[in-house]
């Protein structure tokens, strides 16, 4: 490695170096040594001689006029079939303890396809949940967001679809975790590890309590080993992250530290562009396809948020978890107005789904209504026809709960899973009458209904 | 102008008389509130200590091309431009001392009751890296709090953060004293020994008083430490007060003691971050915060954890909300980091309701995995029980009683005692059996209730 240039700036979350070599290029990694500690950086902006660099970690104990040094390759990922049954940090550094054999490694900040190599075959994926196979169907190649405030269940739901269609389709995985907590990292890691599913999956963290350097860049790392599986071994590969929006988080705290001047609520000008670089990666082409699951955090509950929006035009389908569902003890918490994908078409799904769920919602939205009327005068006042929606409508909502295998746990009761075929001869049963004699407290965390009357 | 550069260079050349060189000292170029600008000090390192002649102490917190920026945490007198600043060499580090069980401590540990500094310290990191993924365990030990609507319905397990959060006056820190309170008790069967660490985030001085009053007269303080910043102290220093107490935490951690840490709140340590942001002409975001705020909250946070040597830190951080609203910004970037919350509410206060709290918003993230199996399977009854319960009783309050089936009227008549059930005063904690007992009870009338 040869001396680049030296420290002249320090703050919290940047450092700046004055450049005696041009050769220093966006994206480098420089690394400075100091009492027996190494710090390594990202060049971020060149202005003249000075480079401004991000910070791997925290700079405590860092002085001005200390040499840095060049890495060559700049940021590198395994890129071989040994990634599999691996677990990485954002720098694509292992951190399982495991020794690296034959390394390959490779730049994470690879191209993205074609328009030519894009392939867009589909083909349906169902995930055994009721709520979400039913109202926001799934396709193979598809970008599953899932949207929600804190605390409304994201990776509780996340958690089951990795344990639904993972362990069911038996295909590899990438798991990426941007800024979400340690703890749960850690809780994935071992339940993979004690179901022996870890072989099939590689993980990246670059979690919460990390530099906004390490939670930016987990992202690159991660879609590097995905596309690895996918073209290098043709393979059909899900990939999970949880939670895109702390990317562009990090991004903001990046930008702020810069100086640039940001857009509303504090996020940075690039924010389109950061999303599109990462979003375009994802893709499928004819040999292998990257089946999609992010989750985004909504700041503050504002579904509106720029950052929300801005991810979310770059999805095939999306999963609303709702507060208010969630207050009423209504698990997964999903709103189904705001729930939908791009299957949701007669010609992908059939004539049958398609209008059961038009018909549902039309329940449920006429529900709403009702639950105001209600409010002011109470059941008595509404119309049989009314009355006659309102019950079935709360047991439709009361249907579409479900025990999920990964929160057995909280609610004492066995995960299960539901073939599409059921939910819709449920629900049409449901809208049909069929259950009306039933109380609707029986329809609540269950599986498949068994055509239980009441005697 | 002139003769304020004249002046330099007489100091200047003063200090190489004095075979001081700029290198280890600078002067006073600006001052900003808190803040100031110094020039020379060219050597220092970043977050170093270092001392303004005669009149106070401070951190570097930005190296710039031509000066540093330092953060003053002490001050005794006014601060001039001009004043000699010296460096220490040292990095701004925080005091750790066993004699400090049972005290109030600030943040150059000082104990605030006699005014000395404890004669066995030992300086340890203010801010340690993040504890890597793989060092951590599951968090599945119980942390009784000995309230029922705590340890049955949304259970805290050791290792676990569970935010506390409502508006002014619900007994937010309430629940937390009652917390260590409780933990007498269970030091006695516990394998590990339990430390409780209160942090107190720019309180004022008669509301720490009060606290270490109340732990006193209840026993607690023979095993809980009080880390305080007061609303007078530098801003600097209330900001740096919860690392400070996670750092003693930790220390405490990696000899294998569960540590439980109440920070008592984060909402105004949050404000006391924006101001210091702002005075530092950093950009504002969302709320005029800066963009680092939830980095700051998840950093701190992200230190409790069961650890691999059997040591656990527990972290109760508290958040007062306004109007009740626990959406607004910082409260719902706590929330995303935290493994749960309990939510307490006006209103159910004002009902009479203690602890008043909101059972419908309250959340545990880790629930029956933190239990015995005892209580387990109880608690996942009662809450199921007494949520639809809540929600029934919204829906069908206008309804006419005659006409509700026997089911629905069961449910109304369980739902409202288990309402009652869980009301219980302050420091009166229950055990895990008297709970279940109490619980039980009320359970095993269903499908017992006549048609009365």
């Amino acid at each position: 490695m040869k001396v680049v240039g030296k420290i002249i700036n320090i703050s919290e979350l940047s450092v700046k170096v004055l450049l005696m070599d041009n050769n220093v290029q966006l994206r480098d990694i420089l690394v400075c040594k100091n009492n027996d500690k190494e710090y390594k950086f990202e060049v971020v902006e060149l202005e003249e001689n000075i480079a401004s660099l991000l910070p791997f970690n925290r700079v405590n104990g860092l002085k001005k006029g200390l040499d840095v040094e060049l890495q060559e390759g700049g940021l590198q990922i395994e890129y071989s079939p040994n990634i599999l049954g691996r677990i990485y940090n954002s720098y694509g550094e292992g951190i399982d303890g495991k020794e690296e054999k034959s390394i390959e490694k490779k730049n994470v900040y690879e191209r993205s396809l074609s328009v030519a190599e894009i392939s867009i075959k589909n083909s349906p994926l169902w995930t055994g949940i009721k709520v979400l196979d039913f109202f926001a169907p799934l396709q193979k190649g598809y970008k599953m967001g899932l949207l929600g405030g804190a605390g409304v269940g994201k990776t509780v739901l996340i958690k089951e679809i990795i344990n639904n269609v993972y362990k069911k389709f038996k295909s590899n995985a990438i798991f990426i975790g941007i800024g979400e907590r340690s703890r749960e990292g850690k809780e994935l890691y071992d339940e993979m590890k004690a179901d022996n599913l870890l072989d099939k999956m590689s993980m990246v963290f670059g979690q919460m309590g990390e530099s906004p350097c390490a939670r930016s860049k987990a992202v690159y790392s991660g879609l590097t080993t995905a596309e690895f599986l996918r073209d290098q071994q043709n393979q059909d590969v899900l990939l999970f992250i949880d939670n895109i929006y702390r990317f562009i988080q990090a991004k903001s705290e990046i930008s702020t530290e810069l100086k640039r001047i940001p857009i509303e609520n504090g996020y940075p000008t690039t924010m389109a562009s950061d999303i599109s670089e990462v979003e375009e990666r994802i893709n499928s082409t004819d040999l292998g396809s990257i089946t999609s699951f992010q989750a985004i955090y909504i700041p503050a509950d504002d579904i509106t948020d720029d950052a929300v929006q801005s991810i979310s035009t770059h999805l095939d389908g999306q999963i609303v978890l709702d507060r208010k569902v969630a207050e009423k003890g209504l698990y997964p918490a999903i709103n189904v107005f705001k729930s939908s994908s791009k299957a949701i078409d007669p010609e992908k799904i059939g004539r049958k789904h398609y209008d059961l769920v038009q018909e549902t919602l039309k329940y449920l939205s006429r529900y709403e209504e009702l639950e105001e009327i209600i409010a002011v005068l109470g059941i008595d006042e509404l119309s049989e026809q009314d009355k006659i929606i309102f019950y079935r409508s709360r047991k439709l909502r009361n249907y579409f709960t479900q025990p999920l295998f990964v929160s057995e746990n909280y609610t004492g009761i066995p995960g299960e899973m539901v073939d599409i075929e059921d939910t819709l001869k449920d629900v049409e049963d449901i809208l049909n009458g069929l259950y009306d004699d039933v109380d609707e407290e029986k329809l609540l965390f269950r599986g498949k209904l068994n055509g239980e009357r009441k005697e | 102008m002139g003769t304020h550069i004249e002046n330099l260079v007489n100091q200047k050349v003063e200090q190489i008389k004095n075979k001081e060189n700029i290198f280890d000292s600078g002067t006073v170029i600006k001052v900003k509130d808190y803040i100031i600008e110094v020039s020379g000090l060219e050597n220092v390192t970043y977050f170093e200590k270092v001392t303004i002649w005669e009149k106070g102490m401070g951190y570097v917190n930005q190296i710039n091309e031509n000066s540093v920026t330092v953060a003053i945490v002490k001050e005794y007198s006014p601060i001039k431009i001009g004043d000699l600043v010296k460096s220490t060499g040292e990095q701004f580090k925080a005091i750790f001392a066993k004699q400090a069980i049972g005290r109030i401590v600030d943040i150059f540990g000082t104990d605030l009751l006699s005014g000395k500094v404890f004669e066995q310290i030992e300086y340890i990191n203010i801010e340690n890296e993040t504890i890597p993924i793989m060092d951590r365990r599951d968090v599945k030990r119980p942390m009784l709090t000995g309230i029922s609507g705590i340890d049955l319905i949304y259970p805290i397990g050791k290792g676990q953060r569970q935010l506390i959060i409502g508006d002014k006056k619900t007994g937010k820190t309430q629940i937390c004293l009652d917390t260590i309170v409780n933990q007498k008790s269970e030091i006695l069967n516990s394998e590990n020994s339990i430390i409780c660490i209160y942090i107190a985030v720019g309180k004022t001085k008669k509301e720490i008083k009060t606290i270490y009053n109340e732990l006193l007269k209840r026993g607690a303080l023979s095993y809980t430490t009080m880390v305080v910043a007061t609303n007078d102290d530098k801003q600097p220093v209330i900001s740096l007060i919860p690392f400070v107490g996670l750092s003693i935490a930790e220390e405490y951690m990696k000899m294998g003691k569960d540590v439980i840490v109440v920070i008592d709140d984060l909402k105004k340590h949050a404000d006391t971050y924006r101001e210091i942001s702002l005075v530092s002409n950093k950009t504002p975001g969302r709320e005029a915060y800066p963009a680092d705020i939830f980095y700051l909250h998840a950093r701190l946070l992200e230190k409790g954890c069961q650890y691999k040597n059997g040591g656990s830190i527990t972290i109760l951080p508290i958040v007062e909300t306004k109007g009740g609203d626990i959406t607004d910004y910082i409260s719902t970037n706590i929330i995303s980091i935290t493994d749960g919350q309990i939510v307490l509410s006006e209103k159910e206060f004002a009902k009479g309701n203690k602890p008043a709290i909101n059972y419908k918003n309250s959340v545990s993230r880790l629930g029956g995995a933190v239990q015995k199996p005892e209580i387990k399977k109880l608690g996942a009854n009662i809450r199921r029980t007494f949520l639809s319960y809540l929600e029934t009783k919204e829906v069908y309050e206008l309804a006419n009683i005659d006409e509700m089936t026997l089911e629905l009227r069961n449910k109304m008549k369980i739902g409202k005692q288990i309402q009652e059930a869980l009301n219980q005063p302050k420091f009166s904690p229950l055990s895990n059996e008297e709970i279940i007992e109490k619980f039980e009870a009320i359970v095993k009338q269903e499908g017992k209730i006549d048609e009365n």
